[in-house]
């Protein structure tokens, strides 16, 4: 019998257990965290601020989960360190747990820009169930709210003040929302749908203060000037939580790098999700793909290696999906091509009347990324041309087409077709 | 565990699967009543042709599925019992996750309800409809 440790208890830490659990029904596993409840949907707190879902529909995982499992879950437990030598690690309140594997899914935290007032009350991250809750127990009193960042942390945080009646201000430094996924072409888009809802996109500005004695007042802007406010929501981007291994041998650049098997360079340490910094597919370099569905993935690997198998991690490639007033947008991969990059084409369609934006990014004759606006079917059959690295010379003319779907690239694909006869 | 199959070279591209597919999902069952129901239930599977060939795309209820792994809200599971990816929709946000990771394209979204329409292999009532509706029999369940 063997003795696991989880650390972080979210979409890695519960596919890593499901995968050791599918293996190994009897060995120990520890789960910690340092937030106060059962596993939830992180992604999902925008809707629970917004009124569209309630509290219990969060949980990502029925009660009985960790009984069933046979996991110990301790709550509110922050680990201080690891101690990779004598395969143990010490927490905050000095209690230590050893292990025989170990998995590292901490997760990541906002970041927060250091100017004057950024730790006043009334300024938030947007993460966790406890921001979602403070912020909402503010918006009886709150009047207006100033969203800081564009991104999409930043975007569902301001669409759901939005649908609470607070009148949102979102304050973005560069000259379109989403630059992270989205070309200015798609992005517009976005911004459009918003400011009908009468969101206030604010471009070119960054914030330089928290103006307020006590309470919140304003927030000041490059510009100089003040925009009234008692709420602020900051979604400038997260960094993973590598605390715990800084002063170890782990290696690490922004998160904790990982292997093919998921591993660090500790064989019996392994680490997935936001804090793991893998092998991306696109970038063809390790990189941070803090989302949701590569953190399951990763943690299914992870936790399957950890109980004995051998499954190797092909890497990530940036996948997002969201939707804002009816507009659906996936961007996939890369999503703009720097002016000094040699060999990249694109592909574009655009259908102002349908509101339909669509462009492809290839690199000899391979899909590197893939923007969808308007229309996303088939979004999934992009991300396998993407993921598999089919060529698509033979079906150039067809990617961009109203009705193209799988059937297209049924002979391109590895897999022996069972389905069709 | 009995599974939908399609033997394309029947496949004439007629659609009858989709119109059936939609009836079986909507309110009334009866093609008159259903076009005019205030939300049109829109077909589970398309019949999309390649190189003149017809394949309707359907959900392949994967075991190693890869929307259940994306839904964000746990809205989806692989059911072992029956061999089904079920979608409870009191649960689903519209987030469209899964459009984004189904390899097959098999899964789209009805910006309207803000649900993805996906076969449910017509639940519990035995043959799917669209299995029924095929005239040329090229739609198996086996």
């Amino acid at each position: 019998m063997k003795q696991f440790v989880i650390i972080g208890n979210s979409a890695a830490g519960i596919a890593a257990i499901e995968a050791i659990r599918e293996r190994d029904k009897e060995s120990k596993i520890i789960v910690i965290s340092d937030e106060d409840y059962a596993t939830y949907c992180r992604c999902l707190i925008s809707y629970y601020l917004s009124g569209e879902i309630k509290e219990g529909n969060l949980f990502y995982r029925p009660e009985s989960f960790y009984k069933e499992n046979n996991i110990e879950l301790l709550l509110n437990k922050k680990v201080s360190r690891i101690d990779h030598k004598k395969n143990r690690i010490i927490c905050e309140d000095k209690s230590i747990l050893n292990f025989d594997a170990l998995l590292i899914a901490t997760g990541a935290h906002p970041k927060f820009p250091e100017i004057p007032g950024i730790k006043k009350q009334g300024v938030f991250g947007f993460r966790t169930i406890k921001d979602a809750k403070e912020i909402g127990g503010l918006l009886p009193i709150t009047k207006a709210a100033c969203v800081v960042g564009g991104g999409l942390v930043g975007l569902k945080a301001a669409y759901a003040l939005k649908k609470r009646d607070i009148d949102v201000k979102v304050i973005i430094k560069s000259n379109q929302v989403l630059s992270q996924i989205l070309d200015f072409e798609a992005a517009s888009l976005v911004a459009k749908k918003l400011q009908e809802q009468a969101i206030d996109l604010i471009f070119g500005q960054d914030v330089t203060e928290v103006i307020g004695n006590g309470d919140i007042k304003a927030v000041k802007l490059d510009s100089g000037k003040a925009l009234g406010c008692s709420l602020i929501i900051v979604g400038k981007g997260v960094s993973p939580n590598i605390d715990l291994i800084k002063e170890t041998e782990i290696k690490f650049n922004q998160g904790i790098i990982a292997n093919n098997l998921l591993q660090t360079n500790m064989p019996n340490i392994y680490t997935a999700g936001d804090v793991c910094e893998s092998f991306d597919l696109t970038l063809g370099a390790l990189s941070l793909n803090a989302l949701w569905p590569i953190a399951v993935e990763q943690g299914r690997i992870a936790g399957a290696n950890m109980a004995g198998a051998n499954f190797g991690y092909e890497g990530s490639v940036a996948i997002n999906s969201i939707e804002f007033f009816g507009l659906p947008v996936i961007s996939l991969g890369r999503h703009k091509i720097k002016d000094k990059e040699n060999g990249f084409s694109e592909l574009k369609l655009e259908d102002t009347k349908a509101g339909v934006y669509k462009k492809l990014i290839l690199k000899n004759n391979l899909l590197v990324g893939v923007i969808l606006a308007g229309d996303i079917k088939s979004g999934g059959v992009f991300l396998r041309l993407i993921r598999e690295k089919i060529e698509v010379s033979s079906i150039k003319d067809k990617l961009l087409q109203e009705n193209f779907g799988f059937p297209d690239i049924i002979d391109l694909v590895k897999e022996k077709e069972r389905l069709y006869v | 565990m009995k599974q939908l199959y399609y033997e394309v070279k029947k496949c004439l591209g007629c659609r009858s699967c989709e119109i059936a597919c939609a009836l079986a999902h909507s309110l009334s069952g009866e093609l008159f009543k259903a076009v005019k129901e205030e939300v049109l239930s829109l077909p589970r599977k398309k019949v999309l042709s390649s190189k003149g060939r017809n394949y309707p795309v359907s959900c392949r209820h994967c075991k190693d599925a890869k929307c259940v792994d994306a839904c964000i809200a746990a809205a989806l599971n692989f059911n072992k019992e029956n061999g089904t990816v079920s979608h409870d929709e009191a649960r689903c946000v519209g987030c469209w996750m899964c459009v984004m990771v189904c390899p097959y394209g098999a899964i789209r979204p009805n910006i309207t309800t803000r649900i993805p329409l996906r076969c449910d292999k017509c639940k519990d009532k035995g043959e799917p409809a669209c299995v029924a509706a095929c005239p040329t029999g090229a739609i198996i369940l086996e």
